[in-house]
C-alpha cells in the first residue's frame, strides 16, 4: 500500500552545499531561514558529460577568495570559484610517461588552504593521486586571464609499487597525508619531504588461520590538529582506528554491518566518526570504545559515498548511490532533509561561509526546531558519557515508567473510590 | 420480546425517578439510533435489520443517481454546462507526490540515459545475447521454467550451472559476448528468485518471484512462434523504475517483427512487475448492433443493423509469473564487496517503523 500522506521534513540551518555527480554536474543547495529551511537546487554548473564524472573534489573555503578543485574522469581536474562557478583554470591530464588511462584516474586530491600572504594572487597548491599510486604536489599560480603558470617544480612520488589506491586523506595541519587502498597498507607520508614515515602492518590472521586481503576503502584523521591518529574503514566492513605513536597494527578495530565501508568522517570533538556503507546504512560510533552511538534512520537505500560535518551547524550530510543529499541532526540523528538530484552523486562538501554572507539572521541552535532542540538536550547527556552510564540512564527511564503506571493506577482508584466505594472494596 | 419488555422497564423507571432521567432518556435515544446490526445479538432480528439498512442504502444511492441523471439532463436541454463529474478517490490518485518520476524534457535523463550500460544495447550497436543458468540445485519446476524463458527471450542460451562460480560465468559470459546474464534460483524444487546481470558492467537486479503459472497449467494457452517479440513496459516511471525498464529492454531484441504477432508484458504496478506472454490476432467481427427504439417495436419490424468492426484477440502463451525488485547492485555480481544502488530495507522486527507497517497492513 502505497504511503499516502507527505512526510514533512523538520527543516536545516542555513547552510549552502556542492554536490558532485556522474554526469560531471556541480548542483549547489541552499537552504535559507525564509524558506522555513528547506533546501532547494538553486544552481547547476556544468553540461551533462559522462566523459567529465567527478571522481574527487576538494574545496578551500576561506572567506575570501574561495576556491574549489574538482577532478574528471577525462583526467583534466578544474579550478572554479565556489561562489560563482566560474572556471578560474584547468589542469590538462599529465601526457607522456607510461601512463595508462584506467590507472590514471585521480582518487585522491586535496586543494590546500592558502596562507594570508598567497589569499591575494590567485595561486594554490594542489594534492593529487592517482589509483595507481602516483601522488604528485604541485602549485600554481595565475598569470593573466584563464591562463596559469606551474609555481615550481612539481614534486611527484609514487605511494605504492602494486594495488590500487581508494582513499587517501591530507590532515588537518596540511603537512602530512595518508593512502591506502587494495592490496596497499595505509601509509603516511610527510609532505614537506616527501618521505613515508609510517606504515602499517596486517593484522594477524584469525582464529582460522585466514587472512583477510587488504582492501581498504575509506580513511579520515581522528581529529583536526593530530595527525597521529586515524580511522579507515575496509572492505570487509571492518572499521579500524590506527595510533601512529603506538603500534603498526590497528588499536582498535570493529565490524559494522555486512557490506564494505564507503564513507568515513569525523565530527569536531575529536571522537565521534560517521560511517557510511555500501548498502546505505549510516551510523555514528564513539571511536575511544569503539561503541555504536546510534544509526541514522531513514528510507536511505543506496550505498554512501560522501559524508561531510558541517564545521558549525551540528548537521552533517551524506550523499550516494541513491541519488539524494541527506541532512542529518547529528545529536537526535534524525533527518532534516532530503534533497534529489537525479544523478548518482559522488561528493558532497559545504561552502562554510554562506551564512555569513546569505542570510542576516543568527545561526545559532534557535534556527532548529524547538522540538529537536529538547530531543537534543535529552539526549546530548547521553552521548557524552560513557556506554556504562548509558545503561544506568536507561535504568532511570524504565523506574520513571512504572513510577508512572503507578500513578496512574493510584488516580484510577481515587477515582473510583469517590464514585462508589463499595466496588472498590469488593475489588 | 425483549426490547419491549425494556423499554416497559425504562418507562417504569422514568416515572419513579421523574426529573432526573430526562437526561438520562436523552441519552438512550442516541444510543439506540447508533445501533449497528453487529450489535444485536439475535441472528434473525440481525440479519433483518441488516438487510433493512443495505436495502435503505440502495434506494438511497438509487435516488441519488437518478436525481444527478435528471440534472444532467437538464443541463443538456438547456444548453447549460454539465455539471462537473466527480473523481473517485483511489489509493493511485491519492498517492503521495514522488518526486523521482522522470519527467519528459529532463535533459539529465537523456544525458544520463546515453551514458549508462545498456545504451549500446538500446542503440542496436549491440545484439543482445543472454545466458540463462540456474543455481546450484536445479529440479521439476526449474528447467520448465527456464525451457520457457528460451522461448519467450530469443537468442539466449541455457547453460548448465556445474559447481562454478557465479563471478566465474560473469568472465566467461564476458569473453563469449553475452550482454546479460539470468539466473533462475529454485528453492524446494519451486523458483523463487531471478537474477539479472547487465554485462560487462552494468547493474546487477535481484528480483522475489512469485505466483509463477507455467504453459501447460495456463487454461486454452498458445504456442510461442519464434518471431521477435515486442515489448510492453508499464509504469516504470520513476527513476529507479526507469533503470530497472531499460535492464529489461536489454534483454530482447530492439526490432521486433511485427508478424509474429508476439506481446511481452512487463506490467509494474505498485513496486510489483507482473510478466504476460500474449499472440494477439485482429479479427473482423460482425456484430449485430440494434437500435434501442427498434427494439420496443421489435414485434413489428425487428430491424437489426450489422456492422463490421476490427477486434483484437488475445491468447496467452505463458509463463505467467510475478516479480518484485530486492535489490539492484552497482556493477556485477559480487556479493562481498558489492556497492548497492537501491535495497529493499524491511523494518526490524520490533523496531518502531515495524510496528507502524504492521499496523498501516493490519488495518
Amino acid at each position: 500500500m502505497p504511503r499516502t500522506t507527505t512526510v514533512d521534513c523538520a527543516g536545516c540551518p542555513p547552510l549552502r552545499a556542492l554536490s558532485f555527480d556522474v554526469l560531471g554536474l556541480i548542483k549547489v543547495i541552499e537552504a535559507r531561514d525564509k524558506q522555513g529551511g528547506i533546501p532547494k537546487v538553486v544552481e547547476r554548473w556544468g553540461e551533462p558529460d559522462s566523459t567529465k564524472c567527478v571522481l574527487a573534489a576538494s574545496i578551500d573555503d576561506s572567506k575570501f577568495n574561495p576556491l574549489l578543485a574538482v577532478a574528471r574522469k577525462n583526467g583534466t581536474i578544474e579550478v572554479l570559484n565556489p561562489l560563482n562557478g566560474d572556471l578560474c583554470f584547468s589542469i590538462p591530464r599529465v601526457t607522456g610517461d607510461d601512463l595508462r588511462p584506467e590507472n590514471d584516474a585521480i582518487t585522491g586530491l586535496h586543494l590546500f588552504a592558502r596562507k594570508k600572504l598567497e589569499l591575494g594572487s590567485r595561486s594554490c597548491t594542489l594534492l593529487t593521486c592517482t589509483t595507481d599510486g602516483n601522488a604528485s604536489l604541485r602549485s600554481f599560480e595565475e598569470t593573466s586571464r584563464s591562463e596559469f603558470a606551474s609555481n615550481g617544480i612539481p614534486r611527484t612520488w609514487k605511494v605504492c609499487k602494486a594495488g590500487n589506491i581508494l582513499c587517501s586523506k591530507v590532515d588537518g595541519s596540511e603537512n602530512y597525508a595518508l593512502f591506502g587502498g587494495k592490496g596497499v597498507e595505509v601509509n603516511v607520508w610527510d609532505l614537506d619531504k616527501c618521505t613515508e614515515i609510517w606504515k602499517a602492518k596486517p593484522p594477524h590472521k584469525n582464529s582460522l588461520g585466514i587472512f583477510t586481503p587488504t582492501w581498504f576503502t575509506s580513511a579520515t584523521f581522528l581529529s583536526k590538529d593530530d595527525h597521529r591518529k586515524f580511522v579507515v574503514g575496509t572492505n570487509s566492513h571492518q572499521v579500524r582506528l590506527y595510533d601512529i605513536s603506538a603500534q603498526r597494527r590497528p588499536v582498535i578495530s570493529f565490524d559494522f554491518r555486512e557490506t564494505p565501508i564507503k564513507a568515513v568522517a569525523e565530527d569536531l570533538d575529536g571522537y565521534t566518526i560517521y560511517l557510511g556503507n555500501g548498502s546505505g546504512d549510516l551510523a555514528a560510533v564513539d571511536m575511544r570504545t569503539g561503541k555504536l552511538l546510534g544509526s541514522f534512520l531513514g528510507k536511505c537505500s543506496g550505498s554512501i559515498r560522501s559524508i561531510v560535518r558541517h564545521p558549525e551547524f551540528p548537521v552533517i550530510a551524506s550523499c550516494g548511490l541513491d541519488s539524494y543529499v541527506r541532512f542529518w541532526d547529528v545529536k537526535t540523528r534524525q533527518l532534516l532533509c532530503a534533497v534529489f538530484l537525479k544523478q548518482h552523486l559522488v561528493n558532497v562538501l559545504f561552502d562554510t561561509n554562506f551564512a555569513d554572507g546569505g542570510a542576516e539572521g543568527s545561526h545559532s541552535m534557535g534556527d532548529l526546531p524547538a522540538e529537536a532542540q529538547n530531543a537534543d538536550e535529552t539526549q546530548n547527556g547521553d552521548d557524552e558519557t560513557l556506554p556504562v552510564k548509558r545503561k544506568k540512564a536507561s535504568k532511570e527511564h524504565k523506574m520513571n515508567k512504572k513510577e508512572r503506571n503507578s500513578m496512574k493506577l493510584l488516580k484510577k482508584m481515587k477515582e473510583a473510590r469517590s464514585q462508589n466505594p463499595r466496588k472498590v472494596a469488593k475489588g | 420480546m425483549g426490547e419491549k419488555r425494556k423499554k416497559r422497564e425504562n418507562e417504569e423507571g422514568e416515572e419513579s425517578v421523574g426529573v432526573n432521567s430526562n437526561y438520562e432518556n436523552n441519552k438512550e435515544e442516541k444510543k439506540k439510533k447508533e445501533i449497528l446490526p453487529s450489535m444485536i445479538k439475535n441472528k434473525e432480528k440481525r440479519s433483518a435489520v441488516h438487510a433493512k439498512l443495505k436495502h435503505e442504502k440502495k434506494l438511497e444511492k438509487r435516488k441519488k443517481a437518478r436525481a444527478r441523471d435528471a440534472a444532467e439532463k437538464r443541463a443538456l436541454e438547456l444548453g447549460e454546462e454539465l455539471p462537473p463529474k466527480k473523481i473517485p478517490r483511489t489509493i493511485e490518485n491519492t498517492r503521495e507526490f514522488d518526486e523521482t518520476v522522470c519527467k519528459p524534457d529532463d535533459e539529465e535523463l537523456f544525458a544520463g540515459n546515453d551514458a549508462d550500460e545498456f545504451s549500446s544495447i538500446l542503440k542496436q550497436d549491440r545484439t543482445p545475447k543472454v545466458l540463462i543458468t540456474t543455481c546450484r540445485f536445479n529440479s521439476t519446476r526449474g528447467p520448465a521454467f527456464i525451457s520457457e524463458l528460451l522461448s519467450v527471450i530469443p537468442n539466449a542460451h541455457y547453460y548448465k550451472r556445474g559447481t562454478y562460480d557465479l563471478k566465474k560465468i560473469v568472465e566467461y559470459a564476458n569473453k563469449k559476448d553475452f550482454t546479460s546474464i539470468i539466473v533462475v534460483h529454485t528453492n524446494r524444487r519451486e523458483p523463487d528468485a531471478l537474477l539479472i546481470i547487465g554485462l560487462p558492467d552494468g547493474p546487477t537486479a535481484h528480483f522475489k518471484l512469485s505466483r509463477l503459472v507455467l504453459r501447460k497449467d495456463i487454461k486454452n494457452h498458445g504456442n510461442p512462434t519464434s518471431h521477435e517479440p515486442e515489448l510492453v513496459l508499464t509504469n516504470f516511471t520513476t527513476r529507479l523504475g526507469h533503470r530497472i525498464g531499460r535492464l529489461i529492454q536489454s534483454l530482447f531484441p530492439q526490432e521486433p517483427n511485427f508478424r509474429g504477432r508476439r506481446v511481452v508484458t512487463f506490467h509494474n504496478q505498485r513496486d510489483f512487475i507482473f510478466f504476460r506472454h500474449h499472440r494477439y490476432i485482429f479479427d473482423i467481427k460482425e456484430t449485430k448492433h440494434t437500435d434501442s427504439e427498434s427494439k420496443k417495436t421489435k414485434n413489428a419490424k425487428g430491424e437489426t443493423i450489422s456492422k463490421e468492426k476490427v477486434v483484437a484477440r488475445l491468447q496467452e502463451c505463458g509463463p505467467r509469473f510475478t516479480l518484485k525488485l530486492i535489490s539492484l547492485q552497482h556493477g556485477t555480481f559480487d556479493a562481498k564487496s558489492g556497492e548497492y544502488e537501491w535495497v529493499h530495507k524491511v523494518p526490524l522486527y520490533g523496531t518502531e517503523t515495524f510496528l507502524m507497517m504492521r499496523a498501516l497492513t493490519d488495518e
